[in-house]
């Protein structure tokens, strides 16, 4: 089972920011995408997610998005968004049932506190979510999602994690965590389609790399292959050594994976 | 992982507290209504009547007047208008993300203003048989057609290819009241005394026209309105979320945008009609709610409905008794009662007053 995308093109009034990039992304795998800011990452998850409009097609477990009802959508695949502004004072742990299927898990089901736990913010449930800090809200949201998708297979059929950005507010120690968290739902047989920023942490934990330039995809493959000087350079434009020493003197940090 | 969670600090049941609440409501909107078939500028008093009944001694007529024919119906239209008002509002600020919304930021209240002010100024000059047709209700079915009309009219402008958008519907709502008051200028500058005098009133609002007839008109609108805003607490609490994340939890978020909006036009354009320019109780009510039991919108709505129910006919009883035998328009009452909360309500926000 996968998560197919052909040829999808999205346009914003008359500058298309994603033109024609196709991406195979299978159930068991960490696939990211990467590539400099204004190289359409986002707009192509919100492809991927059905928020935006664009031309292709997006076939998820075998069926066109296309043809598939937002509730039906919802049971097969869930979405982090970059960032979240909450209207009202729900509290942290109604939030995270926010995301609960009416149909798979009633209100008095465990997922939420066990999806809030999972991300290490079961002691803040009772909280108001607009008085977290960004970093904590960024975690009860990937709780939220968790509890939407909490098995990652389903009726023989893989489910999906959408993450957009999903540490760009969070400390070293927390990359780590949502990282391993994604990386263990894949484990278990779910699929999962990340945009990263942070190069490094993508080389540890994903299994794909899509790297996209001005809105074209650059390469796709293993981060051994699709991580290398010459590409990243030429992404990013600017002289990217891979797998260079630091300089003597210059200390250089980078955490390690506890399932490496 | 499950010792885990035996460890934690229980959370306060939020959803349990808004149960409890609602039959706390509840019987206070019984009071309520004991205490607004109890008042009035005659001397006839419920539980005479109630003794009198129980003893099976014929009611005179004057007692059957009052309270079937005046008190009941003026009891009914409190229930429903307070109702549909507080339920408006809940239903607005859900949809517009923003606890001050008000169902006046959708044209409702601008084009019924409007409707009701061409009846009350021009309604003479109609030809006779269209006056006929409304019989002596031109003034709220004017009222009624002009809030349908702006409300339909702002959905079409900020309506495109399928997706509506709340921004534009909101700027739009202000262009199009500002355009109401210059039309309503206008009428006021060539209406006479008397015209003066009823237009001033009506946008005061009061329940005191109250007739089993308006009872029957905006009753089932009001109650089939009510029903659907019910169905929107699930969808509601996503769009807390935002509108991409609500679809993103399998909420059809157009369909659930046109069900609120019309569902709102339907109440608040009914309610208008037939009690006037009635403030504040689409504000206050759900925030004192969210207050006490948190912002769910599935206890939200019904318990604004009960609150919204038991506060428009204590504003009544209050606007009866305060300087009887003359009668205050509840519009003065639940300004002067809500629009202190309201002003306490935005100090809270930026933070000058503790919670």
């Amino acid at each position: 089972m996968s998560l197919v995308a052909e040829e999808i093109r999205v346009a914003y009034g008359r500058r298309e920011a994603v033109r024609g990039v196709g991406l195979v992304a299978l159930a068991g795998h960490v696939t990211a995408i990467v590539g400099p800011n204004g190289s359409g990452k986002s707009t192509f998850l919100g492809a991927l997610t059905g928020s935006l409009p664009f031309r292709g097609t997006v076939i998820l477990n075998g069926r066109d998005i296309a043809t598939l009802k937002p509730w039906q959508q919802a049971a097969e695949r869930a979405v982090l968004p970059q960032a979240t502004h909450l209207a009202f004072p729900f509290t942290v742990i109604e939030v995270v049932r926010l995301g609960l299927q009416s149909g798979i898990a009633g209100a008095r089901s465990d997922v939420p506190m066990r999806a809030l736990a999972r991300v290490g913010l079961a002691h803040h449930a009772g909280r108001s979510f607009q008085d977290l800090s960004g970093g904590e809200a960024q975690r009860v949201m990937l709780a939220r999602v968790l509890a939407q998708v909490w098995e990652p297979v389903a009726e023989g059929r893989p489910r999906w994690l959408l993450l957009d950005e999903p540490v760009s507010s969070l400390d070293i120690a927390h990359q780590v965590q949502v990282m391993e968290i994604a990386r263990s739902f894949a484990r278990a047989g779910g699929g999962v389609v990340a945009v990263m920023h942070d190069l490094n942490l993508t080389a540890l934990h994903a299994d794909r790399i899509l790297v996209l330039c001005e809105g074209r995809r650059l390469a796709f493959g293993a981060p051994s292959e699709v991580l290398t000087s010459d590409i990243l350079s030429r992404a990013y434009g600017c002289n990217l050594g891979v797998s260079v020493p630091p300089p003597p003197g210059v200390p250089y940090v980078l955490p390690h994976a506890a399932s490496l | 992982m499950a010792a885990v969670l035996e460890d934690l600090p229980a959370v306060p049941d939020r959803m349990a507290r808004a149960r409890a609440l609602h039959w706390g409501l509840a019987g206070l909107l019984v009071l309520a209504c004991i205490a607004s078939l109890e008042t009035g500028a005659t001397g006839v008093s419920l539980s005479g009547v109630a003794t009198r009944l129980v003893q099976g001694v014929e009611l005179t007529r004057t007692e059957r007047v009052v309270l079937y024919d005046i008190r009941l119906p003026r009891l009914a239209m409190g229930l429903l208008v307070g109702a549909a008002l507080a339920v408006s509002g809940a239903v607005m600020q859900g949809l517009f993300r923003n606890p001050l919304a008000d169902p006046g930021l959708v044209g409702v209240g601008a084009g019924a203003g409007l409707g009701a002010i061409l009846a009350i100024v021009l309604g003479a000059a109609l030809p006779g048989w269209l006056l006929g047709l409304t019989g002596n209700q031109l003034t709220p079915f004017a009222a009624f057609l002009g809030g349908w009309a702006s409300t339909l009219l702002l959905y079409r402008v900020s309506t495109r290819q399928g997706r509506t958008s709340v921004a534009t519907m909101l700027l739009a709502g202000i262009a199009l009241g500002a355009l109401a008051g210059a039309v309503s200028g206008i009428l006021v500058y060539v209406a006479d005394d008397r015209q003066l005098r009823d237009l001033t009133f009506w946008g005061l609002g009061s329940l005191a026209g109250a007739s089993w007839i308006k009872v029957l008109a905006a009753g089932p609108l009001i109650l089939l309105a009510l029903g659907a805003a019910f169905a929107l607490g699930r969808g509601l609490n996503g769009l807390a979320l935002g509108e991409a994340t609500a679809a993103h939890i399998g909420i059809d978020v157009q369909r659930m945008k046109s069900v609120a909006i019309l569902a709102v036009a339907a109440a608040t354009g009914a309610a208008v009609a037939v009690s006037g320019g009635i403030g504040f109780i689409g504000i206050v009510v759900p925030h004192l709610l969210r207050l006490a039991s948190g912002p769910d919108h599935r206890t939200l709505l019904p318990n604004a409905a009960l609150l919204g129910a038991t506060l428009l006919i204590l504003a009544d009883v209050i606007a009866r008794v305060a300087i009887a035998p003359a009668e205050l328009p509840i519009g003065i009452v639940t300004a002067i009662l809500g629009a202190p909360v309201f002003l306490w309500i935005l100090l809270k926000r930026r933070g000058l007053v503790a919670p």
